[in-house]
């Protein structure tokens, strides 16, 4: 199963840098006296050019992680590094799973966080300062003038072989996907080749994240088909998925459950992944019954609390909650609820219910951090 | 289909596009022979304009019977007045300077008067012969009147029938039988041959002191100097050393130390007269010299060495000795010793920063070899101003080494008496006696000699300014920046040049952390391999 997970300008972006740090490599160690390749002049100039080329992708990147979030990927956690080492150790040649799935807003597991995160600090403070430092402080033409080259020489070859042997690293640790090529194969086509489940954790995740998003333009909209219109508009444009398929399927599909209660608080309407979710047998079966069903002692009052919000007109979006099933076994998921407006009256709430099985409510209290 | 054409456009199309920017992108190179190079203060050969100068066969005064070459100095001043003024207080004529040198808190008087060098040591008690190189007429001794004006030889500097000639051994008179109405009616600016009569030859012979003084610079080609070649601009030294009320500009040899009016290539260059920055900007700490005198001596020899100590063997019959190296260089004379001369030299390269201090002959001896005049600079001396270019810079230098006469008690150099038009005179070059020698020309100086004299290392530094090569000459970034023992600058430890040094240490690790991460790499993926395929089965 493929989902889409790199986008377009981080895939640009990626291959760019491929070119020039291998350019800058490249024609460092000829600098450094390694090997003739160039020409000593045209590896000089060649990587004099390269680094200004590199510093106006870097401000492009930059500019691009903070305006998407996407930095977000990159600040460090300890949570399941143990996990993660133990598994490049020993799990991987036994055929374990891969402790941490890969999830859109979540794509690198920690030891890369913090491996990717290292190397943004090695790249861009160590290298580009001590490289534009040797490029121009070296003579006494300008303001703030080295006293010799030989601390940013040594910084920045250190900085060199680091970075060598981080790509070494880098690109066997690719291998370690599904299959061996499918994460380079994703990074030039942008579709990750995953298993099922990874798949499916995947898109859960992207729809939370979607509607997370759309809920803040929801809050200015009147309209509320508008707000399914751009949740399901910006799904789609995440997942990659064809406008075939209404959004409610897609989330039915996905498992992500809907219902509808009016303002007495019974049941208008729920989908078959909410009924599937509470154990029911069929949609009928809840139609017109009171929400009260769904849930159990202070988990009920937390939710009638919950339900009056909603109704005064606030939107709601709860971490994990209990619920109880129609067998009386209970279940974790996320739910949001917003109101349900029709001509400009709050007649109602309706809403979203993400299933968190238990390992990963584990990981659901992190990532909401 | 459609996605690969897609994938192609933007991943692979702009890494082609970034690397060919990169790469291909040639306006810096600037290696454009034909470009013209970039002027100021000069104008070509082919844009001037050539002006009638005064006729001076057409002044009675100079169609008079001379006499004497005096009267010849006389005839010029009765137009040119006053001009002795200026003659008298420049240095050609002073044969003295008073300079304050690097190192030293007053102002001494070093000139061609009393300097010593590792050549031939200095003229105390030989001007007789020395002063064929003075503009005047007359200088035997100490008894030499400076101010007297008719001993100007005006000639020596502006004769333009190439005639003229100063006789051997005889104070700087011209020789007998010279024809002084057609010299003096020839007169005008002074050429190359003019200047050359003194400066090809110091030292002795031709080339032998400067090394990039040479008197096939009168008719040279690119290669040799680019711009005194006659298929080129054809320049002739005052060009450069331009001079106006006979006040020479350009110093910057060894009687020369301090920082003032010096010739520069900036004159006519600029300081940017690269079209790559990266090159303008090397000029901050590298002397234009050093990449564009890429060797000297490239007409003739030059003398690299003077070894003085085996001086004085004769022939059987008692004749002096004269021995020549397979090019034709003398490499022993009885009168001066063991020589080296060579050619197409390349530099030595030292920090200089325009400061040089001078062996004085009152100075003791402090190391071997001594010093006889030391540039001062190093990478870390960037000048109290270093934007106006007063930092130390990289120099190319000629270095002569020398075996020279010193006393050994009071640890100084001394100042032999070396020529005499007699026998008999102590003079070494007619007695070959250093003993008497030394004391007959340290009594003339007025110092003191103990008697007892042994000979030392001596070295003398001098920065290199002519010669300079076509451009496709100069040297190359890896002339330097190189690990190889070749590099130019092998020698030049005081700093980090990027090319020529690495950090061991840091070498070794970083070879050492990528090795370990290859060798990592195959292990774990070998393991992985073996395992897998154990594993596959086991799932299924
Ligand atoms: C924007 C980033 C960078 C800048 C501004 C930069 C700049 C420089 C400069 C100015 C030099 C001195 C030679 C010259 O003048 O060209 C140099 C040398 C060198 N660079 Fe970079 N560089 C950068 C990135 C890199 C990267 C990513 C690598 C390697 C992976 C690298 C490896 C080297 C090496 C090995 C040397 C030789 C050091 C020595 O021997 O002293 N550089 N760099």
């Amino acid at each position: 199963m493929k989902v889409y997970i790199y986008k377009i300008f981080e895939r640009f972006w990626h291959w760019t840098q491929v070119t020039l740090i291998v350019l800058l490599a490249v024609t460092g160690f000829e600098i450094h006296g390694y090997y003739e390749l160039f020409g000593y002049r045209e590896a000089v100039m060649f990587h004099d050019r390269t680094a200004w080329a590199f510093l106006v992708l870097i401000v492009f990147a930059i500019f691009w992680h903070f305006t998407t979030g996407e930095w977000k990927q990159y600040v460090p956690t300890m949570k399941l590094v143990k996990e993660q080492i133990s598994y490049y150790i020993t799990g991987i040649f036994t055929g374990a799973e891969h402790p941490t799935n890969k999830l859109v807003y979540n794509k690198f597991n920690p030891l890369q966080r913090i491996i990717y995160l290292g190397l943004k600090i090695l790249v861009i403070p160590v290298m580009v300062i001590s490289g534009f430092a040797y490029m121009y402080l070296n003579y006494p033409n300008v303001a703030v003038e080295l006293s010799g080259l030989g601390l940013v020489a040594a910084i920045h070859t250190m900085g060199a072989f680091f970075l060598i042997v981080f790509i070494i690293a880098h690109v066997y640790l690719t291998t370690t996907g599904h299959k061996p090529l499918s994460s380079i194969k994703a990074m030039i086509t942008g579709w990750e080749e995953m298993d099922e489940k990874e798949a499916r954790e995947m898109v859960i995740s992207e729809m939370e994240y979607s509607l997370k998003k759309t809920k803040e333009h929801f809050l200015s909209e009147k309209d509320s088909s508008a707000f399914l219109d751009k949740a399901l508009e910006e799904t789609e444009e995440k997942l990659g998925v064809k406008k075939v398929t209404k959004f409610r399927d897609v989330i039915a599909n996905s498992g992500a459950g809907y219902f509808k209660i009016d303002s007495t608080g019974h049941y208008i309407e729920v989908n078959k992944a909410w009924v599937g979710l509470y154990k029911y047998g069929s949609i009928e079966e809840i139609i017109g019954k009171h929400y009260s069903l769904s849930r159990s002692g202070n988990a009920l009052k937390q939710l009638d609390e919950t339900f009056n919000k909603v109704l005064s007109g606030e939107t709601v979006e709860h971490g994990l909650v209990i619920r109880k099933c129609k067998d009386g076994s209970v279940g974790y998921h996320t739910i949001t609820m917003t109101p349900w407006i029709e001509d400009e009256k709050i007649k109602g709430v309706q809403g979203f219910i993400l299933d968190v099985d238990s390992t990963n409510a584990a990981k659901m209290e992190w990532d909401n951090n | 289909m459609k996605r690969i054409i897609y994938v192609i456009l933007v991943l692979i199309v702009p890494q082609l596009i970034v690397y060919t920017l990169i790469t291909r992108f040639d306006i810096n190179l600037g290696s454009d022979e034909s470009e013209e190079i970039e002027l100021v203060n000069y104008t070509k050969k082919a844009d001037k304009v050539i002006r009638k100068v005064v006729d001076h066969a057409k002044f009675e005064v100079l169609q008079q019977e001379f006499e004497r070459p005096q009267d010849v100095t006389l005839a010029c001043l009765s137009c040119h007045t006053e001009r002795h003024h200026e003659i008298m207080a420049n240095n050609h004529w002073t044969w003295d300077r008073s300079e304050k040198l690097a190192n030293r808190d007053s102002v001494v008087v070093v000139g061609k008067k009393n300097i010593i060098n590792n050549f031939c040591i200095g003229i105390g008690g030989s001007e007789k012969t020395c002063s064929r190189c003075h503009i005047g007429y007359g200088w035997e001794d100490k008894s030499f009147d400076f101010s007297k004006e008719e001993n100007i030889d005006c000639l020596v500097c502006h004769d333009q029938s190439g005639t003229y000639v100063k006789a051997k051994g005889a104070a700087g008179y011209p020789a007998v039988g010279l024809d002084l109405n057609l010299i003096s009616q020839s007169v005008g600016s002074p050429k190359r041959e003019n200047c050359g009569v003194c400066h090809y030859w110091g030292g002795g012979g031709n080339n032998v002191k400067h090394g990039d003084l040479d008197d096939a610079m009168n008719s040279c080609s690119r290669e040799v100097d680019v711009h005194m070649a006659i298929d080129g601009e054809d320049m002739s030294c005052v060009e450069c050393h331009k001079t106006e009320n006979h006040a020479i500009p350009g110093k910057v040899y060894a009687l020369s130390s301090e920082d003032k009016n010096r010739v520069t290539c900036v004159q006519c260059h600029t300081e940017a007269p690269h079209t790559d920055k990266l090159l303008n900007d090397h000029f901050q700490r590298i002397a234009c010299q050093t990449c564009h005198i890429p060797e000297y001596a490239k007409a003739n020899a030059t003398k690299m060495v003077w070894d003085w100590s085996t001086a004085g063997r004769l022939d059987e019959h008692g004749n002096t000795i004269h021995e020549s190296d397979a090019d034709g260089n003398h490499n022993y004379l009885s009168i001066k010793g063991t020589f080296v001369y060579d050619d197409h030299v390349v530099p030595e390269y030292y920090w200089f920063n325009g400061l040089a201090d001078h062996l004085l002959i009152t100075d003791s001896i402090t190391e071997t070899p001594v010093q006889m005049n030391t540039l001062e600079g190093s990478y870390n001396d960037k000048g109290a101003n270093c934007s106006t270019g007063s930092c130390s810079k990289i120099w190319p230098v000629k270095v002569h080494r020398g075996k020279q006469p010193y006393d050994v008690v009071s640890k100084k150099i001394v100042q032999p008496k070396l020529w005499s038009p007699n026998k008999g005179d102590s003079a070494y070059w007619t007695d070959f006696d250093w003993d008497n020698s030394i004391e007959a020309g340290m009594k003339y100086v007025g110092l003191p000699y103990s008697g007892k004299y042994d000979f030392v290392e001596t070295e003398m530094y001098w920065p290199l300014n002519h010669q300079v090569s076509p451009a496709d000459k100069s040297l190359q970034c890896t002339s330097c920046h190189s690990s190889s023992p070749d590099s130019r600058l092998a020698n030049l430890k005081d700093f980090y040049l990027p090319g020529r040094d690495r950090f061991k240490m840091i070498d070794y690790a970083g070879i050492f952390l990528v090795l370990f991460a290859l060798l990592g790499v195959i292990i774990h993926g070998g393991i992985r391999i073996v395992l897998r395929k154990n594993c596959l089965h086991d799932n299924k």
